[in-house]
């Protein structure tokens, strides 16, 4: 190996060279050959991001103050009336928000649990392995509306495959309206969107696991540890950070899963399968976008409370491991 | 290496302020600074009849009728251009109202009858057409719907039927020669059908769109006056009145009649059902004619709207809706070869290709339906029939609470706390 190449600049730097003057607040050194130019390069990105996200989101703050219907010329301010309508008097938001947790709930525990047992069980490169990650890993590359599609067939309870299995095994009392059932329409399509996700959160498992060092598990071999007590203390704290990442990713997923339940669910959905985005979406196609976009708001602030409470969540967790 | 001497950090950031600042800006100019809003302008009836002209709708069940008359009105206007901009429906009814009003899309452009008709009519979207001289060739009591504030901004075009479709075959086959015309009879009728082995109502119950057909024939006697839902929207009436209680109950009256699970059945499955004589009567209506034939539905159909009251209360034995509200946009730099295509689609041997080719009647006057199952079914034009109910509601919202309580009806829920659950919705709203 060429140690000169490796060098670093001070290193050679003469000794007879007086010190660097102390760093300015106004102005820090630049690397010698650093061309100014080099700034233009992130504007497009910033213009994109200025234009298309940042304007439009102080925009929505602005309007959620109003009573703007989406097409007049004028509008009113109504202060903070729009919020505490949706807090204390709004039935179809309230609903929209426990179908949504509910959702989430069971999106994040068995979309989480299920992308760590396959990862686990899938984690070795054979053959068979790679070829059982890319099985479950298919559904993710398929367009939502074709998995609603799909999902669809399989629910309808005419000509639907679940309920023509069952009949077909004698189980005819087990046959439901699935998505017709009020009570439980919404974990029939958080089903769905496991089925549709699991894959996708695997493949981050298994890159979490891969960078485990084999050492640590040879360690716990030695000192005795069962197979149980390896995954807890080995394994479960050392994929943390992927934790962390499929858990938060899960949930934002969880609230914005608007095209699965309007291709499951038609537009409008049923109350029983709406959520915050698709009750979003209703208010603004009944042209009061001052409400909507209270709701907007309303809807990222609790998705920045959720992901908060469940990276602590996650944190305290692997701290007590 | 050169350096640039006039760009430096802070300089940039000083041109991302000011870029920053002025897209602020031009955002707080407000909304509407490039709307057409206003009191609608009279559209231009002269001009010339060239350029390119969008055709904003929502049927792309249609779209094939429409490339042909498209074609015929190109060899009329040789220098006209016509393309369509087809959005599903679901997606025109949330969405079109934001892409007609920028005046890119929909020279000529469609409205739902209700909600959207009178939001793009209070936009105004809409040209006046009073001064069109084809509008004499409409029924008059057809379009009004398209009237706004007394001015006939929008022409309907379709007339379509929202009554259960029957299977004439499966009804002859069961004995049932004529139409029930009182509740009784229509229980005594899906009673007979059910006990031959068909289901009597393949129930949409999935498709909330699909469900409020039925709701319109179950309230059209029930109800004291015929603006009946614009009165539970404006706080008059409630869900909890006796009227919509006893449509209610009656609904829960049909829950042994529609096949079992019928609130997770979408309406494809529906047709299918209905299609494969499973079912014998498809409560959606006319305008499903054509889908149904094209699921290879052989036998004679008919329509049947459920009288809910003794035949001699009865006020209407049907339901009627004029929609595809045609318009020409105010937004629209060639009002001039718009107004030429709308006067174009106005013509009834035009209008007769339409329907006969879609399976839907149309507004006009001394049109010549050929079509087999149009004539079946053309003595409903001159029935006493109700101009739909439910398209009087303009939110959206409540419309939606009012077709769910009847679904949750069907599914179990007792009518009076399905009642309750929709006047929950309507007091909110109201408020």
């Amino acid at each position: 190996m060429n140690t000169e190449t490796t060098t670093s600049p001070q290193t050679t730097m003469p000794p007879s060279r007086a010190p660097d003057p102390p760093p300015s607040n106004r102005r820090r050194r630049r690397t010698p050959g650093f061309h100014r130019g080099l700034y233009l390069f992130p504007l497009p990105a910033l213009a994109i991001y200025v234009f298309l996200f940042a304007i439009p989101t102080l925009e929505a703050f602005r309007y959620s103050v109003t009573d703007w219907d989406g097409f007049s010329p004028d509008f009113q301010n109504v202060g903070l009336e729009n919020f505490s309508q949706l807090a204390t008097n709004d039935s179809l938001f309230q609903n929209a928000l426990v179908n949504n947790l509910k959702f989430m709930l069971v999106v994040v525990v068995a979309q989480t649990a299920l992308a760590l047992v396959l990862a686990v069980l899938l984690v070795r490169n054979s053959r068979s392995s790679i070829l059982l990650r890319a099985l479950f890993f298919f559904p993710t590359i398929l367009s939502s509306v074709a998995v609603a599609f799909v999902w669809k067939f399989m629910y309808d309870p005419n000509f639907g495959l679940i309920n023509e299995a069952l009949g077909a095994v004698g189980l005819e009392a087990l046959q439901s309206a699935f998505l017709g059932d009020p009570s439980k329409a919404i974990f029939f399509v958080a089903l769905t969107q496991v089925w549709f996700h699991a894959g996708q959160m695997m493949i981050i498992y298994i890159a979490g696991l891969q960078q485990v060092p084999v050492n640590l598990y040879e360690s716990a071999l030695v000192d005795g540890a069962s197979r149980w007590q390896r995954f807890r203390y080995v394994t479960w704290p050392m994929i943390a950070p992927a934790t962390a990442i499929v858990v938060a990713y899960t949930t934002v997923q969880s609230f914005k899963a608007f095209d699965l339940i309007l291709g499951l669910g038609g537009n409008p959905p049923t109350a029983s399968l709406d959520i915050l985005s698709t009750r979003i979406y209703s208010t603004f196609t009944n042209s009061e976008f001052g409400y909507a976009a209270a709701e907007s708001v309303l809807f990222m602030a609790i998705i920045g409370l959720v992901t908060w409470a469940q990276r602590r969540a996650v944190r305290l967790t692997q701290a007590e491991a | 290496m050169p350096q640039n001497p006039t760009l430096t950090r802070r300089h940039l950031l000083q041109f991302l302020g000011a870029a920053g600042a002025s897209a602020a800006l031009g955002g707080c100019a407000g909304p509407g600074s490039s709307t057409n809003s206003g009191p609608a302008s009279a559209a231009q009836t002269t001009g010339p009849v060239t350029g390119e002209l969008s055709f904003a709708h929502w049927r792309a069940e249609d779209k094939a009728v429409f490339d042909q008359l498209i074609r015929q009105f190109h060899k009329r206007y040789p220098d006209a251009r016509v393309a369509q901009d087809i959005s599903p429906s679901d997606d025109y009814q949330a969405s079109a109202l934001q892409q007609v009003k920028g005046g890119e899309v929909g020279d000529v452009f469609t409205a739902f009858r209700g909600a959207q008709f009178l939001d793009m009519a209070g936009a105004g979207l809409f040209a006046d057409l009073a001064a069109l001289p084809v509008i004499d060739r409409y029924r008059t009591d057809m379009i009004q719907p398209g009237e706004y504030e007394g001015t006939q901004l929008g022409l309907p075009y379709q007339l379509v039927f929202n009554m259960p479709v029957f299977n004439a075959d499966l009804f002859d086959q069961h004995g049932v020669s004529e139409p029930p015309d009182d509740w009784d009879g229509f229980l005594s009728l899906c009673e007979t059908l059910k006990s031959g082995g068909v289901t009597p109502m393949a129930f949409p119950g999935a498709d909330l769109g699909n469900t409020t057909h039925l709701l319109n024939s179950m309230v059209m006697n029930n109800a004291p006056s015929t603006d009946m839902f614009t009165k539970i929207q404006s706080g008059d009436y409630a869900c909890t009145d006796d009227w919509f209680l006893k449509t209610l109950e009656q609904y829960a009256q049909l829950r042994p009649y529609v096949q079992p699970n019928a609130t997770g059945t979408d309406v494809e499955p529906a047709e299918q059902m209905f299609a494969s004589k499973q079912a014998a009567m498809l409560p959606t209506g006319s305008f499903h004619i054509i889908a149904l034939r094209s699921l290879g539905v052989k036998f004679p159909v008919g329509l049947l709207s459920p009288i809910t009251v003794p035949a001699t209360d009865a006020k209407y034995v049907g339901v009627h809706n004029a929609t595809f509200v045609l318009g020409v946009n105010t937004a629209s730099d060639n009002q001039g070869a718009a107004t030429a295509f709308i006067e174009y689609l106005s013509d009834p041997e035009v209008a007769a290709q339409y329907a006969n080719a879609t399976v839907q009647h149309v507004t006009l006057d001394g049109v010549d339906y050929t079509n087999p199952d149009l004539q079946a079914i053309e003595h409903w034009l001159h029935e006493d029939t109700i101009l739909t109910p439910i398209y009087q509601f303009t939110d959206l919202d409540i419309s939606d609470a009012v077709s769910q309580a009847c679904v949750d009806v069907i599914g179990g829920t007792s009518p009076q706390q399905a009642a309750e659950d929709a006047q929950q919705i309507v007091d909110e709203r109201v408020q």
